[in-house]
């Protein structure tokens, strides 16, 4: 066989052991109740319930954030980030945890966040001048 | 009936727009002309469709820039009724950041683009001789797919390109536009993003733009070669301008890096993000296209991959195009363009340039010099062929991954990345980075066609055992030995490539002074990847957590790393070797800058190295933004970033409401009094306070005092931690009222009240009101130590040179030949 055809199946295979690698490294998207049944680590796409306390006091735990979120197939469940609370978390659109539950908490290793406001930035704002009224 | 709108300037849109179509015209006619010149005038030295390609190029460029200087016009002016200028920019934004308010947003982001293809055109135009038809054919062409990228104009229904030049009350719906005054509410541009306000937002995006651009010419070149059937002449004048693209691209993406790493809270200077990413798949495929043309230059092999690396570089310059603009990388990526409607386009985009590059490929198959011989083994050309397969390797792996939500949308499938996607990037490829640096070693021992093979195995023998060594020292050294072992495989190979890649240097030096660019080049890149791997692997978090409480018992038995630590205003917390303190703050709107200071501390207690870091935070319209500081060290930087503060309000800058007395005393926890003399000390929990003495003659601003009136001061000193401070809280009787007028140490978070003078026993009374802890200033912040970063930024510095060095060698060859 020449050398060259010796080194191309190399190459396929080097291609082929890549796909399968990625492929069974790649983790699922999922919903809470999928969370509950796996050990492995799992994606969650979902938005924070804002009617719900978000905790994070930096003067007991500065690396201790919990929050509510309901994912995509309303299932909610409370949250817990080990780390401080992202900037403008109360703006974001939509949340994707990565991360296991333990117990009834999900825990969160990575929290990315969609805030339209941020990037998009077309939502109007409006100066309204009005009258200093006199108080007496 | 159509709203006659009051304050609006059309004048500059109009003419911009009429630019942009003018633009894409002038490219279309230069296209045609440039095609027919290839075809019809072939072999004739004057063409008039040559000059005619020639002046619908020029036409094109100059309305670019006719483009550009109306979008300016249209920025410096704040002309709010454009939706670019109100999105980017803001009234309040210094001027050389309205330059970089231009290439904000995605249009301007395809201007650039545009402008820099115009120049490499002119270039072109001037320089490349009989190539000039074909190659110009293909750029004209890439200028028009470009052109309709910002065309905005409709088309039966579908709007094709997205104009800079498009009015706000068009690109918004609010009902506000039904009003013909509506301008008049518009008073102000919703402004930069604080976080790009960075002069890196000035260079950075020119030069990577520069980059993406410089790709079309080798392409434009591959392209004219098979179209033209001079499959082996193309090569030598494309090898200047991938060098260049090469050069360009790279130092564009490293500034990208250093950007992240000196100001934007990533944590570090790579993140493996898909938009990162997306920006190295042309760079790593060029660099291998680069090689492989080396290859086919000096040896006849490997036409066929050599011509489909170029081409394939362009296609992904646009596929990492349409990744970063269409928004699919949705769930994905913290970089941020959503889709403005483009999806589609630039799908086609990428289709246009990959279907053209095959279609090529596949009519001139069987014309294609494929040789039938077997390279020696011991060649330069059959490794350096080795190793571009496996760069091309390493981006089929890059692209792979990252493509995963391109994969979910066409199959319908829902996977996700992998979960530490970071460790799996290191892994993978720190895998082909150990074979791509061992092969930048010993083929350069190779020569040309044949080698003398003992020597050979003696010398790579040697030099391999030699960076071994090196590399035991320097994993042992640095700590690199706790990570996995392929870290350590690609030390070991990123030392021998520097050590081989040395050797070659100094015989070069002596003479040989044609492979000095190579040697450089690849000294750089193996100097890069030691210092990345160092600096991401030995990376040491220096503000450790432990005094979390639990908040519930799940939560405590894991084994968080926790990384943000709390420090309160001048209470100084012992981390790593530092003891770290928050001194103070100092406000220049829109930056709100922290003090810390560090102070390194010896075994005796000695302080031998104090600096203070000032990382900031900006604030605009209520959104916080963080950046770090740095402490450069030759062989290490200390990083710190804020993470969280009290001291900082979304508001801030804004007026500050007036607290009246009885509010002000719920900052505080309930007051202790003292009943205290001269000479006494009053505890309390930070601290104590020393009662030095009363003064008979205090003064309150603005009260004036009558005989009949007392006014006494108590001298207080106020220890906290290791700081004094002197205040002097005023007791007063006047017109038989008594008053007193309390004051406030706020670094200490003490309020005190001189509040009864008690005669008989000579004493007085002072209440000491306490800021509860939570009310106390604090940061949450987080230092990294990272150990031998500047090797990286080194490696890259050198890395470009040696790019520099390799263009003059081979423009020089092109004049000999």
């Amino acid at each position: 066989m020449k050398k060259s055809a010796i080194f191309g199946l190399v190459v396929i295979a080097i291609a082929i052991a890549v796909i399968i690698s990625v492929y069974s490294n790649s983790s699922t998207y999922g919903s809470f109740s999928d969370a509950q049944k796996t050990t492995s680590e799992l994606h969650i796409v979902g938005h924070l319930n804002t009617t719900k306390k978000l905790y994070y006091d930096a003067t007991r735990d500065a690396n201790y954030f919990s929050f509510y979120m309901k994912d995509n197939k309303g299932e909610e469940r409370k949250v817990v980030f080990t780390g401080t609370k992202p900037e403008d978390f109360e703006r974001s659109e939509q949340l994707v945890l990565t991360g296991t539950m333990v117990g009834q908490e999900f825990h969160a290793s990575k929290i990315l966040m969609k805030c339209p406001s941020k990037y998009t930035q077309d939502k109007l704002e409006i100066t309204e001048v009005k009258a200093t009224q006199a108080s007496i | 009936m159509d709203t006659v709108f009051k304050g609006e300037h059309l004048l500059p849109g109009q003419i911009g727009q009429f630019f942009i179509v003018l633009s894409f015209g002038a490219a279309l006619l230069s296209f045609i002309s440039y095609y027919f010149a290839t075809t019809e005038d072939a072999g004739k030295n004057d063409s008039s469709w040559q000059r005619l390609g020639r002046i619908g190029f020029y036409i094109n460029s100059v309305s670019i820039l006719g483009m550009g200087v109306c979008l300016f016009y249209v920025i410096y002016n704040h002309y709010f009724e454009y939706h670019y200028a109100w999105a980017y920019t803001s009234r309040s934004l210094p001027v050389y950041y309205i330059v970089s308010g231009f290439w904000n947003g995605q249009e301007g982001g395809f201007l650039l683009w545009t402008f820099w293809q115009a120049v490499l055109g002119n270039i072109l135009i001037w320089r490349a001789k009989s190539w000039e038809r074909p190659v110009m054919t293909v750029i004209a062409f890439s200028q028009i797919v470009l052109a309709t990228m910002v065309l905005g104009v409709e088309i039966l229904g579908t709007r094709i390109g997205s104009s800079p030049f498009l009015l706000l009350r068009k690109a918004l719906e609010a009902p506000i536009f039904q009003s013909p005054d509506y301008l008049s509410f518009i008073k102000d541009g919703q402004g930069m993003n604080p976080s790009l306000q960075n002069y890196w937002m000035i260079i950075h995006p020119p030069t990577l733009f520069l980059g993406f651009a410089s790709m079309v010419v080798p392409f434009a070149y591959a392209v004219a070669g098979l179209w033209q059937k001079r499959y082996k002449d193309w090569v030598a004048p494309a090898i200047p301008y991938t060098l260049f693209a090469c050069m360009i691209l790279g130092t564009g993406v490293i500034m990208g890096s250093f950007w992240a790493y000196e100001s934007l809270n990533f944590d570090g200077f790579w993140a493996w993000d898909p938009v990162e990413n997306a920006s190295i798949f042309p760079w790593i495929t060029m660099v291998a296209a680069l090689h492989v043309l080396i290859v086919y230059k000096n040896t006849g092999h490997s036409y066929f991959t050599a011509t489909f690396l170029v081409l394939i570089s362009f296609v992904l310059v646009w596929y990492s195009s349409f990744l970063s603009r269409s928004g699919i990388l949705g769930d994905t990526s913290v970089h941020s363009f959503t889709d403005n409607g483009m999806f589609w386009q630039l799908v086609i985009g990428v289709l246009i340039f990959l279907v053209l590059s095959v279609v090529l490929l596949v009519a001139r198959w069987k014309q294609l010099p494929i040789t039938k011989k077997d390279e020696d083994t011991y060649s330069r050309e059959f490794w350096m062929f080795v190793g571009s397969v496996f760069l091309g390797l390493s981006c089929f792996h890059l692209l792979v991954v990252t493509s995963v939500p391109v994969w979910n949308a066409m199959f319908g499938t829902k996977i996700a990345p992998p979960s530490d996607i970071i460790k799996h990037y290191n892994v993978i490829q720190s895998s082909f980075a150990f074979v791509v640096t061992i092969l930048t070693g010993f083929t350069q021992f190779l020569k040309y066609k044949k080698t003398d093979v003992t020597r050979f195995f003696i010398t790579t023998g040697l030099y391999l055992l030699f960076a071994a060594l090196i590399t035991a020292l320097v994993v042992y050294a640095t700590g690199v030995y706790k990570l996995n072992a392929v870290f350590i495989l690609v030390m070991w190979g990123s030392v021998y490539s520097v050590v081989a890649n040395a050797k070659i240097l100094a015989d070069a030096l002596k003479g040989k002074f044609k492979l000095a660019g190579s040697a450089v080049a690849h000294i750089g890149f193996g100097l890069l990847l030691v210092g990345a791997l160092i600096a991401a692997g030995t990376t040491n978090v220096i503000s450790i957590n432990n005094t979390g409480e639990g908040f519930s018992p799940e939560f405590a038995k894991e084994q968080n790393p926790r990384e943000n630590i709390i420090v309160y205003r001048n209470q100084p917390v012992k981390m790593g070797n530092f003891l770290v303190t928050y001194t103070g703050d100092s406000i220049s709107a829109p930056n709100h800058f922290f003090k810390v200071d560090y102070k390194e501390v010896d075994a005796n207690g000695k302080v031998t190295n104090e600096f203070v870091l000032k990382p900031k935070v900006q604030v605009n319209k209520g959104q916080l933004a963080s950046s770090p500081d740095t402490k450069h060290y030759l062989f290490h930087d200390m990083y710190t970033h804020i993470t969280m503060s009290n001291a900082i309000s979304a508001t801030e800058g804004g007026a500050e409401s007036a607290h009246d007395e009885a509010d002000d005393d719920k900052n505080y926890d309930t007051p202790v009094s003292h009943t205290v003399a001269p000479g006494d000390t009053i505890k309390y929990r930070d601290g104590y306070i020393l009662v030095k003495g009363l003064n008979k003659e205090a003064k309150v601003q603005n009260i004036p005092l009558s005989d009949s009136d007392v006014a006494i001061g108590a001298n207080l000193e106020v220890v906290s931690h290791g700081n004094h401070y002197n205040v002097v809280p005023v007791y007063m009787i006047k017109n038989g009222n008594v008053f007193d007028f309390a004051r406030k140490v706020d670094d200490a978070g003490l309020k005190l009240r001189f509040s009864k003078v008690i005669p008989e026993n000579k004493k007085v009374e002072i209440m000491v009101y306490q800021q509860p802890e939570s009310k106390k200033k604090f940061i949450v912040m987080k230092a990294i130590q990272f150990p031998y970063i500047n090797f990286f930024w080194a490696g890259t510095i050198i890395m470009v040179i040696g790019f520099f060095m390799s263009i003059l060698r081979r423009k020089k060859e092109l004049k000999v030949v």
